[in-house]
């Protein structure tokens, strides 16, 4: 069964059918939105019930669309939380491939203005490599990203898409190693993006990551996780109920290769790890259960077939 | 930037420059201050690295008077002061305290203020200046200039006055001919500084 991510729109009214149906099917929702009359699902669900899906929701007034960032977190880093930066630049990329599905947290970096000051800091790294992605927004001077950027990608382990305002050939060019994915055009600016043409730098930037994600998904999928993080999400939301205390708007944020459970990390640690998947068979046998740096979050890091020999 | 009468951004790098010269419009716009500048010439040179903003001011209006926006009747050792606009009651108000003292300024609603001084004292009341929105301007300016310059540019020198204003930038120590520099560039303007 092909689990495809997309994002259902619909009025509140009998929406809970939807959801049933989602689940009865096999499918999982990420993260539900009420936002006034109408309820945003994201959700993964077998390709081959879309139709499905479509038809149950119609009458109800539901759209379901394609979104192929859902279950993935990306970090957007901005080289500062400044005037300068935001809200323009840095809030409106953040938005917009939040539109698509993904959860992105937005990193601002302590010193990261500047040609020769700039610097990334141990927090920042970690905190950045706990994502499934960066996106880095820097600004629009050549000189200043050539000289800058090694710096400010030193030990990232995660694909880097890199925005800077130069154009795309131009910012190939000077960054040596190369990055994943590279978007021209999308500098510094203080406006707000609302022209066409600017509306479709971000699609650019969106098309970009959407490339990148997808070559990890290959990638991974030559090995696959013991277990998918969708269902693992399902299994910590049934089995340990203080996570429907957390007020966050997802209290267990999926990942392409984990979560990232808003519990604190002494206190539910070790219940985590023990608490039971399949017969005989842990959280803590599939996965690791690390302490994240974000807050005292868990991260949950689930190991490859390879490792474990078992899929659940 | 239609209402400036020059305008230009020199940089090295044409896309950057480019980028510059919307970043400042937008800016100078958002604060309201294009209708203050009239020449403006902004120069980048991100491999020093360098930020030099040097421009002119249009005329500037002129201080505010107590007669501007108040009227003074006099009885006896009376005075009373009727605020037309508000804006000011502040900055005349700390004006008067010093003056004559809290004990001797009353002010029983927002529209009134109550003197109790002798002819002598109350003598050229109207022509208090109250205040300068040149000062402010040209603060603004400044600040508007630190929000358009590259971020990470500590190292900073200002100037404004007599119609004329600068800012320069740089991450590191600033050169030493800084002086000759901002001096070209007026004269590019066509201007002296």
């Amino acid at each position: 069964m092909i689990l495809v991510p997309v994002t259902y729109k619909g009025g509140i009214y009998r929406h809970d059918e939807i959801i049933d149906l989602i689940e009865d099917l096999g499918g999982y929702i990420i993260q539900k939105h009420i936002i006034a009359q109408e309820v945003v699902l994201q959700a993964l669900v077998p390709k081959e019930d879309i139709d499905l899906i479509r038809k149950v929701g119609k009458p109800l007034t539901g759209e379901i669309t394609p979104s192929p960032l859902v279950g993935t977190e990306i970090a957007v880093v901005t080289m500062s939380l400044e005037i300068h930066h935001l809200p323009h630049a840095s809030c409106d990329v953040a938005e917009y491939i939040r539109r698509f599905g993904a959860k992105t947290n937005m990193v601002g970096l302590a010193r990261g203005f500047g040609k020769r000051i700039a610097q990334l800091n141990d927090e920042e790294r970690d905190v950045i490599n706990e994502h499934d992605l960066a996106v880095y927004l820097l600004g629009d001077f050549e000189t200043c990203i050539e000289q800058k950027f090694p710096v400010l990608r030193r030990g990232i382990d995660v694909p880097i898409v890199l925005c800077g305002g130069p154009p795309v050939e131009a910012l190939r060019a000077i960054i040596d190693p190369p990055v994943d994915g590279y978007v021209g055009g999308v500098g510094r600016f203080m406006h707000r993006t609302k022209e066409a043409e600017e509306i479709s730098r971000l699609d650019d930037v969106v098309a970009e990551v959407t490339r990148v994600l997808d070559r990890k998904r290959e990638e991974m999928a030559k090995d696959p996780l013991s277990i998918s993080p969708a269902r693992l999400m399902d299994i910590i939301s049934e089995k340990i109920d203080d996570i429907h205390e957390v007020l966050s708007p997802t209290p267990i944020t999926v990942q392409m290769t984990g979560l990232r459970v808003k519990l604190p990390y002494d206190a539910y640690a070790s219940r985590l790890r023990a608490t039971v998947v399949d017969e005989g068979v842990t959280i803590g046998d599939l996965a690791e259960v690390l302490p994240s740096r974000m807050r005292d979050y868990i991260l949950v890091r689930i190991k490859p077939f390879s490792e474990t020999n078992m899929m659940v | 930037m239609e209402a400036v009468e020059y305008f230009e951004v020199e940089c090295p790098e044409k896309a950057g420059g480019e980028y510059y010269s919307r970043i400042a419009d937008v800016v100078l716009l958002d604060h309201n201050l294009i209708r203050v500048i009239q020449k403006l010439h902004i120069f980048i040179d991100p491999r020093v690295p360098l930020f030099i903003a040097t421009g002119i001011t249009r005329k500037l209006p002129g201080t505010v008077k107590v007669r501007d926006f108040s009227d003074v009747n006099r009885k006896e050792r009376k005075v009373t002061i009727s605020i037309g606009d508000e804006a000011y009651l502040a900055p005349l108000l700390r004006i008067l305290w010093e003056k004559f003292g809290k004990e001797r300024v009353e002010q029983p609603d927002r529209f009134t203020i109550m003197l109790d001084i002798g002819d002598d004292e109350s003598e050229g009341l109207e022509e208090i200046p109250v205040f300068d929105p040149s000062e402010s301007i040209y603060k603004d300016l400044i600040y508007a200039l630190q929000v358009i310059q590259p971020e990470g540019f500590k190292v900073r020198r200002q100037y404004y006055g007599n119609g004329r204003f600068y800012l320069v930038a740089s991450e590191d120590t600033l050169p030493e001919d800084i002086e000759d520099m901002v001096r070209e560039k007026f004269s590019l303007m066509g201007e002296r500084l």
